[in-house]
């Protein structure tokens, strides 16, 4: 833990990065000690990918050096890096779901046959050393997300590494299960290795952190040792400006509609009477049989956020499905305002009034091979129509004024959508919902995930205003502290059934936290 | 009664075989991510080169190395295409089968003249002693030609291959999730080589298998759609060797129906038995038989980076 005077096992020096006109990263100069956990922060697209990409060799740098141990470093590939020790836990699992957890951990290990058993022993030896629990013979498909970090984190200590990368970590895992984390990551630095942990989150990591350094598009912008550093100054240097945390900012938003009076609490909602969003006795049973949404009874008045918490995988997704029209539900109705869309299509839901931000903005949200202009006019091209054919200027015209009122910043309405960074993906996504007319209900899914701190802000704000305008919002998110700033009340979620309802207030927080994780019903 | 399901069972085996050689390399092929549709196509070039061989040399087991190699080298340029140009892999097997047709017409035309029946040296029947006396499987299924014995080897060995071993493990990786194979260190562009070369062996015992140890001679397009047969059984069997080859054992015998109910006496349209075995294929495909749950990577070039 302590700086000591023996040379870094890491150095980085001056490493540049150029993607065609693109310079990813530039200059950065960094050493990382062996038996430390290194925080690398910066937020979306500040070059933090990049960065590990280059020490992991899956791309080579445009400049600078890199030394490793004694060596000059340059892996031409990440089974070389892999070899030699630096082994990397990557956001997206790189996990075959199919197999199992010793078979994915005997892939590109083992040679010749396959010794099941003797594997799985030391699956569970590792795990023990390392105070965790993972069954090796469980199908890695139907394993929880931390069960599936654990199988990578494990995959990569077999290889006994001298330094773990692990990106963005705690992004996908329930809050209770972050904890469990950050003591894996001690007890691996302890064990003399080093441990790179890249996120935008430092409240997250704080704790197990030894020093922090911060990106910021592409440059290193400060170092700090985190016995001594100033939490704010890094999350300034981070951001580049002046920013409240997260919850501040909202809870004041929040603040300030009650002062305008224009009420967000549910009874005095003014705009639209009866509800905006109902669901009634929703269930949803999988291919297998599985009850994946247990009765879902949930009422949203005009004008009213409610958050529905839980964590991934309690059904979160087969209702989203439900309510975008995408999934027929077994039993049970929905209705938006007046019209019931029980078995309606995603086009019905559209013309109903529902806006849905669906949580897998790639796959349904969005065809990212398409033009700006054409995803935020995805549901409205009709509107540019005439004879069959697109009016693609006035379409162009349209959406650049759309692309200024919800902030999407783009070189202009006909670039490619998978150009736009993942905020102003979802940015224009919700710039497309939110300008439905009529616009009844808005059904938001896990909307700021993998967004930066302004995006997230960004989000919320629009959300918010829709709220004022009379627009019921149902916003379904595993981000706890964002339900409580942003939403009026939050119903819990929990293996398919909602399990209760409580005010969003911070001293909620903990009651909320016991329902999540299935205690206390 | 008894001779009659002997036969039938013999007849099934007979037809069976050509298709479980070729389904069960294709589904080392499909489990590594790349569809051969040029099965139908591998197969047509190994049963002519096969014959050719045979003929030419005299010697079958040089026939059978010759389709083999034949079978190889389409499968070379199917790897080299599908793998490292990342072209569509419909697209070249589609082209690849039309291709082999017109050059093994084209060829057996020039070589053996238009309409001859020339016999070619085949392979010889092993009887294995003891089992041959069983009642009707006994000479059904032990007196056969090497080229059975030695398939049905092959297919264990690619069954243990694809379960027990690191290279098995590789080739579902990479036809399930290339990426994370590669981020495991698997080279993956090699691993999906090497499992088309193994289509390609199989392919080429199939094809093999037709002309020399089966027919004795070449015809032009002999294969006549078994390729396309295999590539159902092994979708019939849901990826999985077992059942692939249950697969190939119903096409087997509802083709063998075709002779055998005429003979039995049954009246039915003969035109109707020919279609059997495809439109069992046609509902196979269309997942009749339960829900499709293909490798996720099938027929998806991959590309480190991208």
């Amino acid at each position: 833990m302590a700086q000591s005077a023996s040379p870094p096992l890491l150095a980085l020096d001056g490493l540049g990065k150029r993607f065609g006109s693109l310079q990813a990263l530039e200059g950065v100069t960094l050493d990382v000690q062996a038996g430390t956990v290194h925080c690398l922060l910066g937020e979306n697209g500040a070059g933090k990918s990049t960065l590990c990409n280059l020490i992991f060799g899956v791309y080579a740098p445009s400049a600078g050096q890199m030394r490793f141990g004694e060596r000059p470093w340059l892996p031409s590939s990440p089974a070389e890096a892999l070899e030699q020790g630096i082994a990397m836990v990557h956001q997206h699992f790189s996990l075959v779901p199919r197999m199992t957890v010793v078979e994915n951990l005997m892939l590109g290990q083992a040679k010749g046959i396959l010794k099941r058993r003797e594997f799985g022993d030391r699956i569970r030896d590792i795990a023990d050393r390392f105070g965790f629990v993972l069954d090796p013979d469980a199908v890695v498909g139907e394993l929880s997300v931390g069960e599936r970090q654990r199988s990578e984190i494990v995959k990569c200590l077999m290889r006994d590494p001298k330094l773990l990368v692990l990106d963005e970590p705690t992004a996908v895992l329930p809050p209770g299960e972050i904890g469990a984390l950050l003591d894996i990551c001690r007890r691996v630095a302890d064990s003399g290795r080093a441990v790179i942990l890249v996120t935008h989150k430092l409240a997250e990591i704080a704790k197990v952190a030894d020093s922090v350094a911060v990106l910021r598009t592409g440059r290193l912008v400060a170092k700090a040792d985190m016995k001594t550093a100033d939490m704010g100054a890094l999350v300034h240097a981070m951001v580049g400006r002046e920013v409240k945390p997260l919850d501040v900012a909202l809870s004041d938003s929040k603040e300030a509609d009650s002062k305008e009076g224009d009420s967000t609490d549910a009874g005095a909602a003014p705009v639209r009477p009866g509800f905006a969003l109902v669901c009634d006795g929703l269930c949803v049973q999988d291919r297998h049989g599985a009850t994946r949404l247990d009765n879902f009874t949930l009422e949203v008045r005009p004008g009213e956020i409610v958050g529905l918490a839980g964590v991934e995988g309690n059904g979160q997704s087969e209702l989203g499905m439900v309510l975008a029209g995408l999934l027929a539900p077994t039993e049970g109705r929905y209705f938006i305002g007046e019209t019931e869309l029980t078995h309606a299509s995603a086009a019905a839901v559209t013309a109903a009034g529902g806006g849905i931000v669906p949580e897998d903005r790639h796959a349904v949200a969005c065809v990212t091979a398409m033009s700006v202009a054409e995803n935020m006019y995805l549901n409205k091209l009709d509107r540019f129509t005439r004879f069959g054919l697109l009016q693609r200027r006035a379409l162009n015209e349209a959406a650049a004024v759309q692309m200024k009122e919800f902030d999407v910043r783009a070189a202009g309405p006909d670039v490619a959508f998978s150009g736009l960074s993942g905020g102003n993906q979802q940015k224009a996504v919700l710039g497309r919902e939110l300008t439905l007319d009529p616009l009844v209900a808005l059904i938001a899914a896990q909307p700021t995930r993998g967004l930066d701190v302004s995006a997230v802000e960004a989000v919320y704000r629009q959300i918010r205003a829709a709220a004022r305008r009379g627009v019921g919002v149902l916003l379904i998110s595993s981000e706890l502290d964002e339900l409580i700033a942003v939403a009026d009340r939050i119903a819990v979620l929990y293996r398919g059934r909602l399990v209760g309802e409580r005010p969003a207030e911070m001293g909620e927080r903990g009651a909320i936290g016991a329902l999540m994780s299935g205690q206390g019903i | 009664m008894e001779e009659t399901l002997a036969i039938f069972i013999a007849s099934t085996l007979r037809l069976a075989m050509p298709l479980m050689l070729a389904a069960s390399g294709e589904l080392v092929s499909e489990r590594a991510g790349v569809l051969n549709l040029s099965l139908e196509g591998m197969m047509l070039t190994a049963a002519f080169f096969g014959a050719l061989g045979s003929w030419a040399t005299g010697n079958p087991y040089l026939g059978v190395a010759c389709a083999v190699g034949a079978a190889l080298c389409v499968a070379a340029v199917q790897a080299w295409l599908s793998v490292n140009l990342r072209a569509n892999q419909l697209v070249v097997g589609i082209g690849f089968n039309i291709l082999a047709l017109g050059a093994t017409t084209l060829l057996y035309r020039i070589i053996f003249g238009g309409l001859s029946r020339e016999e070619i040296p085949g392979l010889p029947k092993l009887a294995v002693p003891g089992l041959i006396d069983l009642p009707f499987a006994g000479t059904a299924f032990f007196q056969q030609s090497v080229i059975v014995y030695f398939g049905f080897a092959l297919i264990l060995l690619i069954w243990w291959t694809l379960n027990q071993t690191s290279f098995g493990l590789a080739v579902r990786a990479v036809g399930d999730e290339p990426r994370s194979a590669d981020k495991a260190g698997i080279p993956v562009a090699r691993t999906r080589w090497l499992a088309v070369l193994i289509t390609g062996a199989m392919a080429g015992m199939a094809g093999a298998f037709i002309s020399i140890a089966d027919i004795h001679t070449f015809t032009e397009n002999m294969t006549n759609g078994a390729g396309y047969l295999a590539l159902a059984a092994v979708i019939f069997g849901g990826w999985n060797v077992g059942r692939t080859i249950a697969a190939c054992l119903l096409f087997g015998a509802a083709t063998a129906l075709q002779f055998q109910l005429p003979a039995m006496g049954i009246n039915v349209p003969t035109a109707f038995l020919l279609m059997l075995p495809y439109l069992l294929a046609l509902l196979a495909v269309a997942g009749v038989v339960g829900r499709l749950d293909p490798p996720t990577a099938l027929t998806l070039p991959f590309q480190r980076g991208k």
